[in-house]
């Protein structure tokens, strides 16, 4: 957005983004189309395109003559014309949008990014679909990943048991950095899904030619339409070539990298399967998974959103962890090593231990559970002091391998179907939807 | 045909010229990774595959889906050092490169340009697999100049600072591999206004002052590739054909030539863009992309230029090539040849400070610096990149001092590149190249002399020349010889 300044200057010419302007300066003259300003840079400097399609800027002086000497066009996108036809041979694949880069599309005169979620729109940009199955294309809500929230969660898994009657499979886009959380949570709400259920979300923006949106859009479509793996999945890629996507267990994989293409891995678990898109073959890794059926689908999308997801580190303050009660109704302390937390002061000033505060919160009532900063691994307190001492609070996690953000959606969860501390405990420690796995697999 | 002069003014030749000139940076253009592109070994191969994204109007660029439908798969070949996850397109750009704008505004500078008040960064779609994004990074960093070429002046329409492409590798059964180190390296693209009423040799000037003038900061890169040209062509009643990557500058005024008889063998002109084949012959690349490629660069933040900014670079430009052409042949004596040579030549600015403070022969150290080395590196294969700055210094101070003759110079580069950690002092010990005394060469001549009664001054000449070959000027010896009595 331009600086009140030059919004004044620009509303007194009557001059509109998109009109055609020429701007004269010390004996310059540029003519070209104004732009909008996105939020980074110099507000003061007005953005021209110019004929050849460069855009530069013009800082706005006392010296400077701007002129309209055109109207400009609105700049909206076109209905995409596609027609549907559906094939009765091929299954049919409820496509949801949450948002998120993965099905947007650029409007290239200013680089805005339009949401694009009908059918339509998708095979508009992905023919390849179509091959695939029928699509069957909603929006439920346009939001990047890091805005929704638990209540987000459960209108996603409504609208899901909605689209379970009549598909073959349901994909959703989501946007890619809180992507795990929703994958956690869905796998909690949604129990004995008759089928698959894949989210997907692209790494690189969809203006770019190699953008892994096709790519992951075409696996995930794949995967519901033709796995046999009725879960709660993550599908994007397996590597940074485009070769095969992963399908992660929902409850065990965690975006591992700001950018990556291959961001998402499973952490303490392999990977259900890979799917090859260009040959649409499905390479199973595992077999422990729920299988399509006539199962009874259940939602239970009961959830207490009021917890806290708490980073523990050196020099870490009592007193903080004591006013967490304040905020919160349960609490996921992500500790060091295989669960450990400052415990043993020394006379160090900065030394002090937070397992009285933790007691605390658990004697008022407040649920603590614990899960590894090292996200891979499996909690073990009885190896050190620390652990023991910490182990001794109450806290739950003992000898699980979850993953912090699936504990944290866990006991939102648990949260809402008790307040009984035993129940809770029971249920924490209870595997639902492989988030606790017995064994650690040797990889 | 090819007696039949073309009457280029009849045709109404109309051309256009793009000269890509890559910059001679410590860094790419937004990541950190290094510009040399000396890596030979790949450590990783990655695949990947394009797709073709719709635009506003829900159209697909012609080009764009032009390479689309040729299905084809890009390996890229990754290189240590030399290419990052930026290169990959599995990380978001850095910031503009400071010392490539610097050298950008230099040249867009030396180019009479206008410069924008911000810099907006650009994405050109680019689907040939030659950019892994999809798309070359681009940004305008001078508008509206001239430059003066045979007192004609040539409008300049832009400079724009922008990333290389990755390198083509090879290309079989729709597999295409490019190379990532050149990816993201800095260059700057100069583009001229229509040239018209010129003919073909003249394009070629132009392109060559326009090189001259990039090269006159003594910050671009040398050597093949470094520059390449893009050349338009159209003639009367033809369309627009783009030949892309000249890299000889002296091959453009025969590409021009046979891209107009091309045209006018032709019964219709399509317009598209064609690649410069080595002979100077073109083949077709793709359809003349369109105007919808170009949008912004969103992840990078605009860079305001300021007037402190431009004084300094102003104040500091380098002096006008022609001028130092002329100066070099009144002042230094060298031949317009060598003098044009030793301009182009990587080694100038060490050429400058060679002779300026020495009593060096400025044509035997210009000649040292261009032909010397290119037939060392050429015929003997010495590898002439081990030989670095002081190397030459050291050199030259001991020829100003009268300790070696010029003659000893090409022996003592070839032991020097060898063993670049010897000092030059030492090299000229051990290969015995130390300046011989008059006296001693008499005694030679003397002794070869009397055990030769019978030979002509000729054979003696020879015989004593083996023996003191590098120690002494070859006129001293012709000289020695004369004097001897027969």
């Amino acid at each position: 957005m331009y600086s009140p300044e030059v919004e004044s200057l620009l509303k007194s010419k009557k001059i509109k983004v998109g009109d055609r302007v020429r701007i004269e300066k010390k004996g310059m003259v540029y003519e070209g189309i104004l732009m909008p300003r996105i939020e980074l840079g110099d507000s003061s400097s007005l953005v021209v395109k110019l004929d050849n399609g460069y855009n530069i800027g013009v800082r706005i002086e006392r010296d400077v003559k701007i002129k309209k000497i055109g109207r400009g066009k609105a700049i909206k996108f076109k209905a995409s014309g596609v027609r549907i036809e559906r094939d009765a041979a091929k299954p049919t694949v409820s496509v949801l949008g949450c948002g998120g880069t993965i099905a947007s599309r650029v409007e290239y005169t200013t680089g805005a990014v339009f949401p694009a979620f009908s059918p339509g729109d998708l095979l508009l940009s992905f023919p390849e679909l179509k091959e695939v199955a029928n699509i069957n294309g909603r929006k439920l809500f346009d939001l990047l990943s890091e805005d929704i929230t638990p209540s987000h969660w459960q209108i996603i898994a409504k609208e899901v048991a909605k689209e379970i009657r009549g598909s073959d499979g349901i994909v959703l886009m989501h946007g890619t950095d809180t992507l795990h959380y929703t994958s956690a949570a869905l796998s909690f709400m949604l129990q004995n899904l008759p089928v698959p259920v894949v989210l997907v979300g692209s790494q690189r923006s969809s203006d770019r030619g190699s953008s892994d949106n096709a790519m992951n859009l075409l696996s995930s479509v794949l995967t519901a339409a033709k796995s046999d793996i009725a879960e709660v999945t993550v599908c994007m890629h397996g590597s940074s070539s485009d070769d095969f996507c992963f399908v992660h267990q929902g409850t065990k994989v965690r975006k591992l990298h700001t950018s990556r293409r291959d961001a998402f891995q499973s952490v303490n678990a392999l990977p259900f399967a890979k799917v090859w898109y260009k040959e649409g073959k499905i390479e199973y890794l595992r077999n422990d998974f729920n299988k399509r059926d006539k199962k009874v689908f259940r939602l239970d999308d009961k959830i207490n959103p009021n917890v806290g997801l708490v980073y523990v580190h050196p020099g870490i303050k009592p007193e903080f962890i004591s006013s967490l009660s304040e905020f919160y109704e349960g609490i996921v302390l992500v500790v060091t090593g295989m669960g450990n937390v400052p415990a043993n002061p020394s006379n160090d000033k900065f030394a002090k231990s937070i397992v009285p505060s933790i007691k605390n919160l658990i004697a008022s009532g407040i649920p603590v559970a614990v899960a590894p900063q090292t996200l891979y691994g499996r909690i073990n307190m009885n190896i050190y002091s620390a652990g023991r001492m910490l182990n001794e609070t109450g806290v739950i996690g003992q000898y699980c391998d979850w993953l912090p953000e699936t504990a944290f959606v866990k006991l939102m969860w648990v949260l809402g179907h008790t307040k009984n501390m035993d129940k809770i405990k029971e249920m924490m420690l209870k595997n639902y939807a492989g988030e606790i796995s017995e064994r650690s697999e040797v990889e | 045909m090819k007696e039949e002069k073309i009457n280029y003014k009849k045709l109404k030749l109309k051309c256009g010229l793009e000269i890509h000139q890559q910059l001679d940076t410590k860094n790419k253009l937004f990541c950190h990774c290094s510009t040399g592109m000396q890596e030979r070994e790949p450590i990783k191969i990655v695949t990947r595959k394009q797709h073709p994204v719709a635009s506003e109007l829900g159209k697909v660029d012609t080009a764009a889906q032009y390479e689309y439908f040729r299905n084809r798969t890009f390996l890229y070949q990754v290189f240590k050092n030399e290419s990052c996850l930026v290169e990959l397109d599995e990380e978001p750009p850095h910031p503009l490169n400071q010392e490539a704008l610097r050298i950008a505004l230099e040249v867009a500078l030396l180019l009479n340009c206008e410069i924008p008040n911000e810099i907006q960064i650009m994405r050109k779609t680019v689907i040939d697999g030659s950019n892994t994004g999809g798309f070359q990074r681009t940004a305008i960093v001078g508008l509206n100049g001239f430059v003066k070429c045979n007192g004609k002046k040539i409008e300049i329409t832009h400079v724009a600072l922008e990333e290389d492409a990755a390198a083509i590798v090879k290309e079989e059964n729709g597999n295409v591999t490019y190379r990532l180190n050149r990816l993201g390296v800095p260059l700057v693209e100069i583009g001229t206004g229509l040239l018209e009423g010129f003919n073909p040799e003249d394009i070629q000037e132009i392109a060559y002052t326009i090189g001259m003038i990039c090269r006159s900061t003594g910050k671009v890169k040398h050597g093949i590739g470094t520059i390449r040209q893009d050349v338009n062509v159209s003639i009367k009643n033809g369309r627009r054909v783009e030949i892309k990557g000249v890299q000889e500058l002296g091959l453009l005024s025969k590409i021009v030539e046979l891209e107009v008889q091309r045209q006018l063998e032709l019964p219709r002109v399509e317009e598209e863009t064609r690649t410069a084949l080595e002979d100077g012959t073109t083949k077709f690349m793709r359809p003349l992309p369109g105007a919808e490629r170009m949008y912004p660069e969103t992840d990078i933040v605009p860079v305001p230029v300021s007037k402190e900014l431009i004084k300094e670079i102003e104040d500091k430009l380098p002096e006008p090539w022609t001028k130092k052409l002329g100066r070099f042949k009144s002042k230094l004596k060298l031949s317009d040849q060598l003098a044009k040579e030793i301009l182009r030549s990587e080694y100038l600015e060490l050429f400058e400070r060679i002779v300026e403070n020495r009593k060096v022969n400025a044509s035997v150290a210009a000649n040292t610096f261009t032909a010397l080395l290119k037939d060392l590196k050429k015929r003997e294969k010495v590898e002439i990149e081990k030989l670095n700055e002081k190397h030459f210094v050291d050199l030259f101070e001991q020829l100003a001092k009268g300790k070696i003759v010029k003659e000893a110079i090409p022996e003592i580069l070839k032991h020097l590149a060898k063993k670049s950690e010897l000092p030059v002092t030492e090299v000229i010990k051990d290969l015995n190249l130390s300046v011989m005394k008059k006296s001693e060469l008499v005694k030679i001549v003397r002794k070869v002399a009397k055990e030769n009664p019978e030979m002509t001054r000729d054979k003696i000449l020879g015989i004593v020349m083996s023996n003191v070959r590098g120690r002494i000027e070859a006129e001293e010896v012709m000289k020695a010889v004369r004097k001897i009595k027969k």
